[in-house]
């Protein structure tokens, strides 16, 4: 009987402690990817460099501390990581669940934005003010538009159909109108972006995927005809391509001449920090924000320009990865998303300040100055790391 | 699970999109690589063109003074309405906005002027931004109290205080001060403009334009750093204006001042005289010089009819340029006394007898018969004296009675003998380059004329250049007129230089041309003992601080080159001329005390057909120790002694205190149309 009950203790420990070795080994926590996670964290870092140099002679001749900007995003930072966390912690087929929960919260956040509580900043009313922080809806849509359109196409199970399709669009379309209201055109485009790729990587069949395309091109012309687009930002979207005429002195062509000037003068190796006099002149508006990437490219170069969009390149590489390892599609859908809104939020942004795209109020992913966007990133890159973790 | 083939299917997808992702980050490589290594020199220079501003701050223009230290041009602060480009304009050049809109119209209503005009001043890109930009100089002080009172209204207007030009002596010696104006855009692109900038001021005639490197000074600039608002962060380079040096002049403003109120004085008297044909003399116009006998110094310069400088300071207007142009007016804004060019007639006989004599047609002391006239090839050319035969005539006698006939005569020699010669040595072009004819004296003005002494060359030159035009005319007149046979004549042997042409130009008469300056310094020279001085007006240059830049020093330009006995015969029959009873400028000075001041001189009337002769007279006193040359030249104004002569007479009466110019009347000489 002892002996029994003793053997049988035995087998069952040795037992447990194959097991517990076997468990281990597919443990979440044995399976972070430490590349995603250091290339983001060297990215901000970069950031913050290039939004104290951005604002160090502004400050100071306001008379304002010289860390303003920096202490913020610093903060952001904080609450980025712990965000991180707990969106890695939590598994993402949860997230699945309660997708439609978080589109509800967006959708009500970004009507907020539209009705009196909203606060308007140059023109556009984008932003809540809670307890001296700005948050901005729009970032958060982001990640609900997302998660709906993933988790729609993930429950058709590779073989989207047409109420799938039209569901998904109706998910997209509705949040994409509010913010283009705002209006932002740039985030609105990102939408779009983000539900075409995901149609691609969901398995929607070409011909729907041709007539969606089809039908876009007609409803862009439709809205050119009928003004539905406002006027500023149609010469904001046509006025990049006769910024290199001197007489141009219309402000969006002011803004991307300076801003060509910033990254061309840069050249090589770049003028060195604090030395960028289209960065410290404030010649470059909105440099700590949108147009950040002029200041690393006039103070750091064509070099240092290439080692910030080489990393970002990390990013989208270790997002692919992640999403072609992912145990199911909803895990893809969302991994490739993430990597779509990132690799066009890279091309609008940095398009934009080197002269081939419009300018579009679209931030450059960790770098640009803004609290919301940060702290979205750094949950984008904890779902990410979410699907990596849970892969087996 | 998603079946194999599903698999493989999203697999392909991620494939696709991969590669559209690198696509878009290549293109930002290539963009990026193209932006900053291969374009990135000119962005370098547009970073820098940015960030950094010239600013430009006039130094204030140096001052004309008088010998004795008066001044005729200085500087005077302006009260100006100036204003804030930046403040008001946008980069367009429109109104800024509604309140920018708002400022600029009370803007136009205060200075009376229409609003694109004060948006167009404004906007001048002759300006820098970075100083308020001048929209309405010297304005009265009331628009700067109405603007100074109402500072809420006006923002971004400025009130300050401008040097402007300022004329003392009002239009005293306009035509030698000049005046200033912008630089043109022409002008700009000239090498001797290099250091000038759109929008500086420059002489435009006169001593403003002639001293101009003295006068303007150095212009103070400042580098400045600036931020994207246009506020300066920082001073790269500072240096101050230096003030221009002043001029002093060897005007004697005083007998400036009298020379011209004489000059116009004599001219509009002489309009009373009633010539033989019942007619007045016309005296439509007329110059003066006084000369230092000994140095060349220019004393004084009138010319008639002038115009008033403080006209163009802040920019003259259109309508009195306009007037100041029209030759109906008779173009006040030409200095006669150095660019009006007129034949010599008698006044160039000194030189032509001196031409003779060095041409071995005579001795100084050889009497030619002063006949009434003199036969030439069929032609007639008078005495003066119409009729009356004066007998034998020496140098001095011929100068003393102006008689035609002996110069005639002896021109008509000396170009036969020039005719013999294989290369004709033309004695009179030597001899009258070298007492300043038909070239120009170098005097430190601009616009001075060399007037011209004719010879064989010339001539041929001139013909070659007409003669289509004379066989043209000689084809067109009738057969059996004059006109036929003069322009036939012209058209096969105009380029002859012909006996009649030699006989013209020994009485000053023909195409020999000359300024009254040209007159001036010739009589000059023979005053001086045959040493001609440069006529300078610049006297010496001065620091703002008093000190000497550099002294403008007496310059000899040459010998008349003739012999001692010459030039005393010369001027004994100058002397004459004056001082003896029957000298044809005798009359002007009746009561002028010759025993005291002893005055040689000569008189000149030119034929310029079909008008009125033109009056000349030059004369220089004392004789015994010349101080002074002055030469008078009235346009249309009958015969020399009858209008120059009186002319002259009155500026030695003032010049010498006999007679101040105040108290001076004019008396027309006796009609002597030598």
């Amino acid at each position: 009987m002892d002996v029994g009950y003793l053997q049988d203790r035995d087998q069952r420990r040795m037992r447990e402690h194959v097991q517990s070795r076997w468990t281990e080994v597919y443990a979440p926590i044995r399976h972070l990817d430490p590349v995603l996670v250091l290339t983001a964290l060297a990215l901000s870092g970069i950031g913050f460099v290039a939004i104290y140099s951005a604002k160090l002679v502004a400050l100071t001749t306001q008379g304002l501390p010289t860390t303003f900007y920096l202490s913020r995003q610093l903060m952001a930072l904080a609450i980025g990581v712990v965000v991180m966390v707990v969106v890695a912690v939590i598994d993402y087929r949860h997230v699945r669940v309660y997708s439609p929960a978080v589109a509800v919260l967006a959708l009500v956040l970004l009507g907020l934005v539209l009705s009196p509580l909203g606060t308007e900043i140059n023109g556009s009313q984008r932003w809540i003010v809670l307890g001296g922080f700005q948050l901005q809806p729009s970032e958060l849509a982001k990640l609900a538009v997302l998660i709906t359109v993933a988790a729609l196409l993930h429950d058709s199970d590779g073989e989207p159909g047409p109420g799938t399709v039209l569901l998904a669009l109706l998910v997209t379309l509705v949040p994409t109108a509010l913010v283009f209201l705002q209006p932002d055109l740039g985030t609105s485009i990102v939408f779009v972006w983000t539900t075409a790729v995901l149609f691609l990587l969901g398995g929607v069949k070409a011909r729907y995927l041709v007539g969606l395309v089809i039908g876009g091109v007609i409803a862009v012309i439709v809205a050119l005809q009928t003004e539905v687009i406002e006027s500023y930002q149609l010469s904001r979207l046509t006025a990049f391509m006769d910024a290199g005429d001197a007489s141009a002195a219309q402000t969006t062509a002011f803004q991307t001449r300076q801003s060509l000037i910033a990254v061309g003068s840069g050249q090589f190796a770049g003028k060195g920090l604090f030395e960028g006099t289209q960065t410290s002149l404030s010649y470059v508006p909105e440099n700590h924000t949108d147009f950040i990437f002029t200041v690393i490219a006039e103070e750091f170069g064509f070099l240092g320009g290439s080692v910030v969009l080489g990393l970002l390149l990390l990013l989208v590489w270790r997002g692919l990865r992640i999403a072609i390892l992912a145990k199911d599609t909803f895990g893809m859908l969302v991994a490739g998303g993430i990597v779509a809104i990132l690799s066009l939020q890279v091309f609008v942004n940095v398009g934009m300040t080197i002269g081939i795209m419009p300018v579009t109020g679209i931030p450059l992913p960790f770098i640009s100055y803004g609290g919301t966007s940060l702290i979205v990133w750094f949950g984008l890159i904890g779902l990410l790391l979410n699907i990596h973790m849970r892969r087996f | 699970m998603a079946p194999p083939s599903s698999e493989s299917s999203s697999v392909l997808r991620l494939t696709f999109f991969a590669v559209l992702v690198i696509a878009l980050f290549v293109s930002l490589f290539a963009r990026l690589w193209f932006l900053q290594v291969l374009a990135g020199d000119r962005y370098v220079e547009l970073a820098d063109s940015n960030r950094l501003r010239t600013v430009i701050t006039e130094a204030p223009r140096g001052a004309i003074l008088g010998s004795d230290g008066e001044e005729l041009v200085r500087n005077r602060p302006a009260l100006t309405i100036s204003a804030d480009r930046r403040a008001l304009l946008d980069d367009a050049g429109e109104p800024a906005d509604e309140e920018a809109a708002r400022v600029l119209e009370r803007l136009a209503v205060l200075l009376e002027l229409d609003v694109d005009e004060v948006i167009e001043r404004l906007s001048s890109q002759r300006r820098s931004p970075f100083r308020p930009v001048p929209i309405e100089i010297d304005v009265a002080p009331e628009i700067v109290f109405a603007v100074q009172e109402r500072r809420e209204l006006f923002p971004g207007v400025v009130p300050e205080t401008l040097p402007v030009r300022e004329y003392p002596q009002g239009s005293l010696a306009a035509h030698l001060v000049g005046y200033i104006g912008e630089i043109s855009e022409a002008e700009l692109l000239r090498p001797d403009f290099a250091d000038y900038r759109a929008g500086d001021l420059v002489g435009r005639t006169g001593l403003e334009q002639s001293y101009e490197a003295d006068l303007r000074g150095t212009a103070g600039q400042r580098l400045l750093v600036v931020n994207a608002r246009g506020d300066v962060l920082d001073v790269q380079r500072d240096r101050d204006p230096i003030q221009g040096a002043d001029l002093v002049t060897t005007l004697d403003l005083d007998l400036q001042a009298a020379t011209e109120e004489l000059l116009v004085d004599g001219i509009e008297a002489s309009r009373d005289i009633q010539r033989d044909d019942g007619q007045f003399l016309p005296s439509v116009a007329g110059s003066a010089v006084v000369l230092d006998a000994r140095s060349g110094a220019v004393l004084s310069m009138a010319s008639y009819p002038s115009y008033d400088p403080r006209e163009f300071v802040g920019g003259v207007t259109h309508a009195y340029l306009a007037e100041l142009l029209d030759e109906e007016n008779e173009s006040p804004l030409i200095n006669r006394a150095i660019a009006g060019e007129y034949p010599p007639g008698s006044v160039f006989k000194p030189v032509s007898g001196a031409a003779m004599v060095e041409g071995g047609q005579i001795t100084p002391r050889g009497t030619v018969e002063c006949a009434p006239a003199f036969e030439l090839g069929g032609n007639t050319f008078r005495n003066w004296n119409r009729g009356v035969n004066e007998g034998p005539m020496d140098l001095a006698d011929a100068l003393r009675r102006s008689c035609d006939t002996y110069f005639y005569e002896l021109a008509f020699d000396q170009w036969l003998a020039e005719e013999r010669q294989e290369d004709p040595d033309e004695v009179l072009i030597d001899v009258a380059e070298r007492f300043g004819f038909g070239v120009r004296a170098g005097l430190d003005l601009p616009g001075e004329k060399a007037g011209r002494v004719p010879g064989r060359d010339w001539r041929e030159d001139y013909w070659l250049n007409n003669r289509d035009d004379y066989c043209r005319q000689a084809e067109l007149a009738d057969p059996g007129t004059a006109a036929r046979v003069a322009f036939t004549d012209l058209c096969q042997y105009g380029g002859l230089w012909r006996g009649g042409d030699a006989v013209n130009s020994s009485i000053g008469q023909g195409d020999v041309l000359s300024s009254p300056l040209q007159v001036a310094s010739s009589y000059q020279a023979i005053a001086n003992d045959g040493v001609r001085m440069r006529p300078h007006l610049g006297g010496r240059v001065v620091a703002p601080d008093g000190s000497l830049v550099r002294e403008i020093e007496p310059e000899v330009i040459g010998d008349l080159g003739i012999d001692d006995q010459t030039l005393a015969v010369i001027q004994e029959g100058l002397e004459e001329v004056v001082m003896h009873p029957r000298g044809t400028g005798r009359s002007a000075f009746a009561d002028f005390p010759l025993d005291e001041i002893p005055v040689a001189g000569k008189t000149g009337t030119a034929e310029v057909r079909p008008k009125v002769p033109y009056a000349w007279f030059v004369g220089y006193a004392p004789v015994d120790d010349p101080k002074i040359v002055v030469v008078v030249n009235v346009e249309q104004g009958g015969g020399g002694s009858q209008t120059a002569a009186p002319i002259v007479r009155n500026i030695m009466a003032h010049y010498f205190g006999v007679e101040l110019a105040e108290e001076a009347r004019f008396e027309a000489g006796e009609e002597i149309l030598d």
